[in-house]
């Protein structure tokens, strides 16, 4: 029998070849057959992502082609199974299977005898995903980094017909695109010193070489901004909520839920196996540049999403806001602060996809998204309002969901005054979600008054389906119910947490084991910030006239224009402002 | 932004950068040293697994996972352009009229064509040999089949190239490639491993093991990728128009 290492590739392989099979047979298979097909690859992929993460202590280690290294040297290519890297997979695969399920019969044309594109699309998406996922070569990451870019910009421009998702899609493409060049010439400065592509190897021989220098402060700039584009760090963020308002709805289920955070992954990656040594970049460098990048995209994002009338682009910004605390936990730099960012991201993966389907099934029904337009027309949807209510309860980070237990133990390692900004950057996302199902689908409060002023509302926006719903179909319900159910199973099932816990820890260097549970200053913190929510939305669905402190965020709003080359100018800004915040620790090194 | 602001502020960054790289590119090891740590390693096992070419070894066999990668990427992007392209509601089609050639350029492309096709199989064939393989061989045998369009006319390239059939070229290709790869698990060693066939004699046809396989693979995949490609956007050129308003859906 196989060694359960030389099964790993398939994670990649097994999506990539149903996606394949898919095209060839596409003008002969039928919609119904095509379908289930796609969700079959998908399911058994997860189930051999979990296959392998339950067998991973120790680490898998898999070379491709069997190039295992002769007195300490490959030419080959590196796979790591790791808890996180398996994690992150199985995750991907399982959004990808709801995300399927979800969209079963679901989308309005496919094109004319290519009925399995779709479902192949999503299939190379699943393979990227997990490609990156498991990569433990930086050149191999880069490829399925470029993998899941070109399939997500595809997805995102879907619905061609309309001008507003060709410009999301294209300016997703062009600053993803950007990101992947700068993450490929950082790969070649660290090729040129090392003359080494495993990050492990890289890393060692950069230890070797001695203190960093320039090259090394060049290169680790480049590689970080590839990833924090993906992570839509601030000010690298302006793609995501232009993606979001026009992708499918599935797709954002995908997108938010864990694309985003393969980037963060990605930082944690990189920065654990290439940069942490000596040779590389000091932890305090790290550290910084992570809090300041960190704080400014949790409050960017939590203020931009409180102000949003379109539901998508407010969910988008939510993401945007929680990527932000994932970056500063992951800046923390300790065992226990990654165990938390870790459950936090499946937490959130599964409470911000079933917001994501809830906004769907609306926009299904009454062809908006729009908060205002909207209001008191979703009190027929009991079942959907219960769960849109569920889940931005869940995003608070009301016990005992898996949000919760990695907020707490995030906040826990974080120190008082980063728990102050959680809470309140939870508090104010969480407070716009609710203030949403408030007016959608409880009509409360009055309905709120028009501006002159121009913003985008979520009006007019065509239904994803062949006509608009009449009934949810039992699959868009279900779907939701099911990832929230996940999501609170993170924070409930027992030994799961600590089982994350343990595995994040013996996949970081420093090997020091801490043990997740449940705290009563968790508990309390979590209930704080949803009460806070709560009374936050309160308060503002009882104003008729817009919200507070709209003209002092009119400035940041405006910032999101819609020109692609404002958000290139930014990129370059924030590249630079990368490196100015690791500069200290090269010049003192 | 207005452009003023938006101008400055990618000076600001791309100075910062600008000089971050520069000083970068001074730590860079000089031009042309004779340090070459992986090209050595790469070159050693590419004579060791009797593949002439080396690159050839490095694309198809010690670094073949990143090969599948790439081909996947132009799998991808083929199949996102099929999706984005497709004729919408809101179009027709339209019967392109034929376009008068004049008969040099007609002639010339006629006895191009065979010769140009011949050349880009060959290239795919000799990857394992000689520079060239899957992917370089694969475009100029797609771009000899548009020669035909620019010798006869529109009609004549949709005769020889049924695109329903080179999207399945192009998926089957790529599936090709995927299970020489998942050959080698159920095999009982490593994924994409080039040990299941005999390594041949060096510098022949038959040398570099599964090299020479995966390389018609690619061969396949992107001469069909390119076709398909191509087609799509000829067809959005050429042949796709959008309705006048108000009129409903014609054409097929």
């Amino acid at each position: 029998m196989n060694h359960p290492s030389h099964l790993l590739p398939l994670l990649v392989a097994g999506p990539l070849l149903g996606a394949a099979l898919l095209v060839a047979c596409g003008s002969r298979l039928p919609r119904a057959a095509a379908e289930p097909v796609g969700c079959a690859v998908s399911a058994a992929t997860a189930a051999l992502a979990i296959h392998l993460a339950l067998q991973s202590s120790p680490p898998l280690v898999e070379w491709v082609g069997d190039w295992v290294p002769r007195d300490g040297v490959s030419v080959g290519i590196v796979l790591v199974g790791d808890g996180p890297a398996l994690g992150m997979a199985a995750l991907a695969s399982l959004l990808t299977l709801a995300a399927l399920a979800y969209s079963w019969r679901y989308f309005d044309e496919p094109p004319r005898r290519h009925t399995g594109s779709y479902p192949a699309l999503m299939l190379l998406f699943q393979g990227g995903m997990c490609g990156f996922a498991i990569a433990g070569d930086l050149f191999n990451a880069f490829v399925f980094f470029e993998l899941m870019s070109v399939v997500a910009y595809a997805l995102t421009g879907h619905r061609v017909e309309e001008a507003r998702a060709v410009q999301g899609a294209l300016t997703f493409g062009v600053v993803n695109s950007l990101g992947a060049y700068a993450l490929l010439m950082g790969i070649v400065l660290l090729y040129a010193r090392t003359g080494e592509l495993a990050m492990t190897q890289i890393g060692r021989r950069l230890d070797a070489y001695g203190p960093p220098d320039a090259l090394v402060l060049a290169a680790f700039v480049l590689v970080l901004t590839g990833f924090l584009v993906k992570a839509a760090a601030v000010p690298f963020h302006f793609w995501l909520p232009d993606a979001h308002a026009v992708a499918p709805t599935p797709v954002c289920m995908l997108l938010s839920g864990v694309m985003v955070e393969l980037g963060v992954y990605g930082v944690w990656r990189v920065y654990g196996d290439v940069f942490a040594g000596p040779g590389g970049i000091p932890a305090a460098d790290l550290h910084r540049a992570l809090l300041v990048l960190g704080v400014l995209t949790s409050v960017v994002g939590a203020v931009m999403c409180w102000y949003q009338r379109h539901i998508k682009r407010l969910l988008a910004y939510s993401t945007v806001a929680h990527t932000g605390l994932f970056l500063i936990g992951v800046g923390v730099l300790t065992p226990a602060a990654d165990g938390g960012v870790a459950l936090y991201i499946l937490g959130h993966a599964g409470v911000k996809a079933a917001l994501f389907a809830c906004t769907g099934i609306v926009l299904d029904r009454y062809g908006s998204v729009d908060e205002h337009a909207l209001h008191g027309r979703g009190r027929e949807l009991r079942g959907v309002a219960v769960l849109f209510l569920v889940g931005a309860l869940g995003l608070a980070g009301l016990p005992p969901f898996g949000t919760a237990l990695g907020k707490a133990l995030t906040e826990e390692a974080a120190g008082p005054a980063l728990t102050v900004l959680f809470v309140l950057v939870s508090t104010v996302t969480a407070g716009a979600v609710l203030r949403v199902a408030a007016r959608v689908f409880f009509g409360l409060g009055p309905r709120p008054e028009e501006h002159a002023a121009y913003e985008t509302t979520g009006a007019g926006e065509r239904p994803e389906t062949r006509r608009r719903l009449k009934r949810v179909p039992d699959t868009m319900s279900a779907v939701p119910a099911l990832l929230l159910a996940a999501s609170l199973a993170v924070g409930v099932a027992p030994g799961f947490a600590a089982a994350v816990e343990h595995s994040v820890s013996e996949a970081g260097s420093a090997g020091a084991f801490t043990s997740a549970h449940w705290t009563l200053a968790g508990v309390l913190l979590g209930l704080t910030s949803t009460l806070l929510a709560v009374a936050l939305a309160a308060l503002a669905v009882t104003r008729r006239e817009g919200l507070p402190g709209g003209a002092w965020a009119g400035p940041l709003r405006r910032l999101q224009s819609g020109h692609i080359g404002d958000y290139v100018a930014w990129l370059l800004a924030g590249a630079a402002l990368l490196g100015a915040l690791t500069l200290p620790g090269v010049i003192n090194g | 932004m207005s452009r003023r602001v938006r101008l400055w502020l990618l000076a600001l960054g791309g100075a910062g950068l600008a000089a971050l790289l520069f000083a970068a590119c001074l730590e860079l090891p000089g031009f042309g040293g004779d340090r070459h740590p992986y090209g050595e390693r790469a070159v050693r096992e590419s004579l060791a697994r009797r593949t002439a070419n080396a690159v050839s070894s490095v694309n198809f066999d010690q670094r073949a996972f990143d090969t599948m990668g790439e081909m996947t990427i132009l799998f991808a992007a083929v199949l996102g352009t099929v999706v984005l392209l497709r004729q919408t509601r809101d179009e027709h089609r339209a019967q392109p009229a034929p376009a008068h050639v004049a008969p040099p350029v007609r002639r010339y492309a006629l006895i191009t064509l065979p010769v140009a096709l011949l050349v880009g199989l060959y290239v795919v064939a000799h990857g394992q040999l000689s520079p060239g393989g899957g992917f370089q061989g694969g475009v100029v045998a797609a771009t000899a089949l548009h020669l035909l369009y620019l010798g006869a006319d529109y009609r004549a390239l949709e005769r020889v190239r049924p695109v329903g059939l080179y999207e399945v070229g192009d998926a089957l290709g790529t599936s090709a490639y995927l299970v020489l790869g998942i050959a080698g698990v159920l095999a009982g060693t490593a994924f994409l491993a080039n040990t299941l066939l005999p390594y041949g004699t060096f510098n022949t046809l038959s040398s570099g093991g599964t090299v020479p396989l995966l390389n018609a693979a690619v061969g396949m995949e992107v001469a069909c990728a390119a076709v398909v490609l191509l087609a799509r956007f000829l067809d959005q050129a050429v042949e796709i128009e959008e309705n006048a308003v108000g009129t409903e859906e014609s054409g097929e």
